[in-house]
């Protein structure tokens, strides 16, 4: 199972040093979702999995979605990756550079846990804090409905406020 | 605008000061407030107008900042003491955080910059919106927590008469001119706030009643600068008579009803050893004064040289409903006699 973890630890590394050496969106992104997906699987193996469950669908589900369709709108005629030699020499120096430091800095990962329990003799019990979205669903009921409410206010006033074809307010397109 | 969505924002304004004075808890205070701001957004630039639209952007961009300071302040608060309650804010970090968090909420001196701009942009129905309803939700919430610092709020009050009186004489645009004028009403309002919040609440009522009629009386004229006032006195001849009265209420003027909160509010900053700072507070309703009769004085009580054909247009019916505007007209004018009732009513 270690060398499961070795694998996802090297991958993340790398699909930083891609995300910080690529010059162009297109790229820079797909680093991203390799790095954001990795990241979900390092977080599942210290056992915060409903954490990387919420990371994986807000973050590449939502927030990598919407990037990905106004870079598609910015668009960029010309992209560089790997296959030219500046970027992938920056992308060998930020290697080289994660690799000494790490080398400098290693001490032992297997200390800490992300899921937070609390003890009560031989009890083990989740904390209010872990469990609080469980709640939103159980006894802040009406609060989920206040919210549910103006999530659908909130895409009415952005969809008014971007009408199209010069009844919009913000692009005439 | 679509109906359907015009009723669905309105709705939303009415929620979210609904929420907000419902609430005890911070977070849900917060929400109420961000909901105001949402739902008005659509409707400042409805004329898609780019000075509408710049007056939106500004509008958005002062709120969230405000709102992002206020949830820094709740949670500073929540972290300290470890409760949400908005009553029971006791450390003087937090408290001052709110108070500022929501003096750039509703525009007080020296956070007022916004307030001329953004209601420059609106019309005036738009804007008479954001002078009023957007005031109710931050007021609840500074009439509930206890102030941490007094001479704070005092700072505000004095600089936001102060800056709505000198800031409002050399305009003659009449939205920026109303705008100063919420400003050094607002400052009025935060002098009394911790003394005797129920002047707070009267000062901010009365100002609602004063200010929604000059509004509707320049909506009427459709005029926003003084120039195009000049002749409404043969478009609108009683409007034009009862518009001084309204703006000599606004400046504080007995017998009528604009006198008062401020009367109230000068009454009891003496009664609490601060007469200086009455006199002062006193003397800068002199400046706000000065423009309210130069409104008067190119509004009705001058006639400008004019050809003779627009002096008699035609007096067609109109379309718009001039109820609201005579209803408070009245109340802005004959309102005086009543204080003790008032203040009765309010202080139960």
């Amino acid at each position: 199972m270690m060398y499961m973890m070795y694998f996802l630890l090297f991958g993340l590394v790398l699909g930083l040093a891609a995300v910080a050496s690529n010059p162009s969106p297109y790229f820079a992104a797909l680093g991203l979702v390799v790095v954001a997906g990795i990241g979900c699987g390092v977080l599942i193996w210290h056992g915060g999995s409903f954490l990387s469950l919420i990371l994986f669908l807000i973050y590449l589900g939502g927030m990598l979605v919407v990037f990905a369709y106004s870079a598609a709108l910015a668009a960029e005629p010309y992209p560089e990756g790997w296959g030219s030699w500046p970027v992938l020499g920056l992308m060998l120096g930020y290697l080289l550079g994660v690799v000494s430091v790490g080398m400098l800095f290693s001490s032992s990962m297997y200390d800490e846990s992300w899921m937070v329990c609390d003890e009560f003799g031989e009890f083990y019990f989740v904390r209010g804090d872990m469990e609080g979205v469980a709640t939103l669903y159980s006894s802040g009921g009406f609060m989920l409905a206040m919210g549910v409410w103006v999530l659908l206010v909130t895409l009415f006033v952005v969809l008014e406020l971007t009408r199209g074809m010069s009844r919009g307010t913000l692009r005439a397109v | 605008m679509n109906p359907y969505i015009l009723t669905i924002l309105l709705f939303a304004m009415g929620l979210g000061t609904t929420i907000t004075f419902a609430s005890s808890h911070w977070l849900l205070a917060w929400m109420g407030l961000e909901i105001n701001t949402l739902a008005i957004l659509p409707l400042m630039c409805q004329s898609h107008h780019p000075r509408a639209v710049e007056a939106t952007i500004k509008y958005f961009l002062t709120q969230a900042t405000a709102a992002a300071m206020l949830l820094f302040a709740s949670i500073t608060n929540a972290w300290i003491t470890g409760q949400w309650n908005l009553e029971f804010m006791s450390y003087s970090l937090p408290t001052t955080l709110v108070t500022v968090a929501l003096a750039l909420k509703i525009g007080l001196a020296p956070l007022h910059a916004w307030m001329p701009e953004v209601l420059q942009g609106l019309d005036l129905t738009t804007g008479l919106i954001l002078s009023t309803w957007q005031k109710l939700a931050p007021f609840c919430l500074l009439l509930q927590i206890n102030p941490s610092n007094t001479s704070l709020l005092l700072i505000l009050g004095l600089a936001s008469t102060l800056v709505g009186g000198w800031g409002g004489l050399n305009q003659n645009q009449l939205r920026k001119i109303l705008a100063y004028s919420s400003i050094a009403h607002l400052g009025w309002m935060i002098l009394v706030l911790q003394f005797f919040p129920s002047l707070t609440l009267l000062t901010l009522l009365m100002y609602f009643v004063m200010t929604f009629s000059l509004f509707i009386s320049f909506k009427v004229n459709n005029s926003t600068t003084i120039n195009s006032l000049s002749m409404s006195w043969s478009k609108a001849p009683i409007i034009s008579s009862m518009v001084p009265f309204i703006l000599l209420s606004l400046g504080g003027l007995p017998p009528l009803s604009g006198f008062m909160p401020k009367w109230l509010i000068l009454q009891e900053l003496t009664k609490q050893s601060l007469a200086p700072l009455a006199t002062l507070a006193a003397l800068s309703a002199l400046l706000s004064l000065y423009f309210y009769l130069r409104i008067s004085y190119a509004m009705t009580l001058t006639m400008s040289p004019n050809i003779l054909l627009n002096a008699l247009p035609w007096r067609l019916p109109s379309n718009q409903h001039t109820l609201p505007l005579a209803i408070t007209t009245s109340l802005t004018i004959c309102l005086l006699p009543l204080t003790p009732a008032i203040i009765t009513l309010l202080t139960l």
